[in-house]
């Protein structure tokens, strides 16, 4: 298994966080949505009101958006430009229909009434989630299963 | 329930009495001592049980408040209300409650509602004017929110309830199914739910995260993201009290290995305040701006972002791939089910690294735990905070969540922000 080893050396960083406006311009159109193709990273942006930067791995790219919440948002990206998983961390979460795309609604049924009252881990048929937290400090990530590059262990994405 | 407590607390006493300590109650499996104080102005009942009636609620702590029309003598006892030390305000399920409370409103008079984001689930409802009574303690024209759950056929044009905004995501949990309880009592070591953000005008470039809603009429699209002054925030009512405001103690005893069906314990106002709520052994870990310190597990680990949280049910920490912990198979996938229990050591330390201590915990098979033998008690549930995963480059972000086992054999104090006490200034925990 080919190991990424996770730090800036692998990282370059594309873009310094851009204003609004000047990310409208200077971002490249690229998938926002999980498993989308359609979106515009800038419409996530004008949704979250965040600065952006782009990190570029061996096997993905990822954007990072921080919204003015202080919430980061992390959108990895295959090399066709798909998105393949989604994270999340900080004070507020994020608007999941707009974040998990198509699939919003295979969440929503399988996150229904539960015994644990705690974190979320759903282990779905091609789908990951993962969900904890609590008020003012949220985590979440979700992945489509088969999407991951070949070689990727799914723990960095986070 | 009542006699239940007396029976436990009259046979610690008796150990306790022979050594000639007087009349303390101490259970010492926990790190700090755990007094349960007894009736006071500032102490109310806490239940651990199975919730409402017919439910089966693992680990669920419960209090009774009551709430009133303000400034009046309308009033209504709700009881089974979760007690949640990972939340601020007071939440009330629409169906549990008889009393009609006022809107409240922005200052255009446009009724106030409010989206509440829990870690994958959202409560929505509109925000209400109650005021609150807990043992001796009050707060009047207190914002409270009522659950008001999917949507209601029967609602009136004008509202409320109102339509789920669509931009409320997540799971909608607001009824007494999901919740298991007729509400939340959050006293978390926040004052409001949101706080600053909340106050921001919504916009483009706002940092308002978007929890507060008006709501010009019931119909679809109606409500607005708002901005809302702290005042008019969900806040922990404890922060509002006239005294013993700084914070609380959960004082739960200590559990039989094999669980129990219920206990009973005290939740106990104020921090330092008086003599039934003094600080003595315990370890203070101040917290971050996002209520949170480290814990590393084993001890020797790279430390992982932390809580304390009386709401969650269970000992939420790593996965099934680091800690070697095998969870469960089926409907119960969500827990640890080790073949035999554990005991397990880990380290906290408060947000700054400055103070640390070490913690037992058990984890037990949860499978055994659950399998129908009529307890909803147990100090040794656990289960994963994130899933397996394949490689082990970097650190999960998915936090350890010490929830209700945590509590057991011990006295937990959650110290508010802002507010001084003999212990130092909040944010802290303490046990």
């Amino acid at each position: 298994m080919q190991r990424i080893h996770f730090g800036p050396r692998l990282f370059r960083k594309l873009l310094p966080p851009c204003a609004f406006l000047a990310l409208l311009l200077c971002a490249r159109p690229a998938s926002a949505a999980l498993g989308g193709d359609a979106l515009s990273i800038a419409a996530d942006q004008v949704r979250l009101a965040a600065s952006v930067r782009i990190l570029r791995a061996e096997l993905y790219t990822m954007h990072e958006l921080e919204a003015a919440t202080g919430t980061k948002v992390r959108e990895y990206l295959d090399s066709e430009g798909n998105v393949f998983a989604v994270s999340w961390q900080g004070p507020f979460r994020p608007n999941l229909r707009q974040l998990l795309g198509s699939y919003y609604e295979t969440f929503l049924k399988a996150a229904g009434p539960r015994v644990s009252r705690g974190p979320l881990n759903l282990s779905l048929p091609g789908l990951v989630i993962h969900m904890s937290g609590h008020q003012r400090a949220f985590y979440g990530r979700v992945y489509i299963v088969d999407r991951v590059p070949q070689g990727l262990p799914t723990d960095e994405i986070r | 329930m009542r006699g239940y407590r007396m029976r436990r607390a009259g046979l610690a006493c008796a150990s306790v009495a022979l050594l000639g300590l007087g009349t303390a109650c101490s259970d010492n499996s926990g790190l700090g001592h755990s007094l349960i104080a007894g009736p006071a102005d500032n102490v109310t009942e806490l239940t651990v049980d199975s919730g409402l009636p017919d439910m089966s609620y693992y680990n669920g702590i419960f209090a009774t408040v009551t709430v009133c029309v303000p400034d009046t003598s309308d009033c209504q006892s709700i009881d089974h209300v979760l007690v949640d030390t990972g939340s601020a305000g007071l939440r009330l399920l629409g169906s549990a409650l008889t009393l009609s409370l006022p809107s409240v409103t922005d200052d255009n008079g446009v009724a106030l509602a409010e989206c509440t984001q829990f870690i994958s689930a959202f409560l929505w409802g509109s925000l209400r004017s109650a005021d609150l009574r807990i043992s001796g303690e009050q707060v009047n024209h207190l914002a409270i929110q009522v659950i008001d759950g999917p949507v209601n056929t029967s609602t009136p044009v004008e509202g409320p309830p109102y339509a789920v905004p669509n931009d409320c995501t997540g799971y909608n949990a607001g009824t007494a199914d999901d919740l298991q309880a007729n509400g939340i009592l959050g006293i978390s070591n926040f004052v409001q739910d949101c706080g600053q953000h909340c106050t921001e005008s919504p916009g483009l470039t706002s940092s308002n995260p978007g929890l507060y809603y008006a709501c010009s009429s019931a119909r679809t699209g109606d409500c607005q993201v708002a901005a809302v002054p702290l005042a008019q925030q969900l806040a922990n009512p404890v922060a509002l009290f006239s005294q013993d405001n700084n914070g609380t103690i959960i004082e739960l005893p200590a559990v039989p290995p094999a669980g129990a069906p219920s206990m009973v314990g005290s939740l106990v106002f104020g921090i330092g305040t008086r003599d039934n709520n003094a600080v003595s052994q315990e370890t203070v870990l101040q917290l971050d701006s996002r209520g949170t310190f480290k814990t590393q597990y084993p001890v020797d680990a790279r430390p992982n972002l932390a809580f304390v949280d009386s709401g969650s049910n269970g000992l939420y920490f790593l996965s099934s791939a680091l800690t070697a912990i095998p969870t469960c198979v089926g409907l119960l996938s969500a827990f640890y089910c080790p073949a035999f229990t554990l005991n397990l050591t880990a380290k906290n330390q408060d947000a700054k690294g400055l103070v640390s201590v070490n913690v037992k915990f058990s984890i037990a098979n949860a499978i055994s735990l659950l399998s129908g033998r009529g307890n909803f008690v147990f100090d040794d549930l656990g289960g994963p905070s994130t899933a397996p995963s394949s490689g082990g480059i970097g650190m999960s972000m998915a936090y350890f969540d010490w929830g209700l086992p945590f509590f057991f054999g011990r006295s937990v104090f959650t110290a508010i922000e802002g507010k001084s006490t003999p212990a130092g200034t909040g944010p802290f925990v303490a046990f």
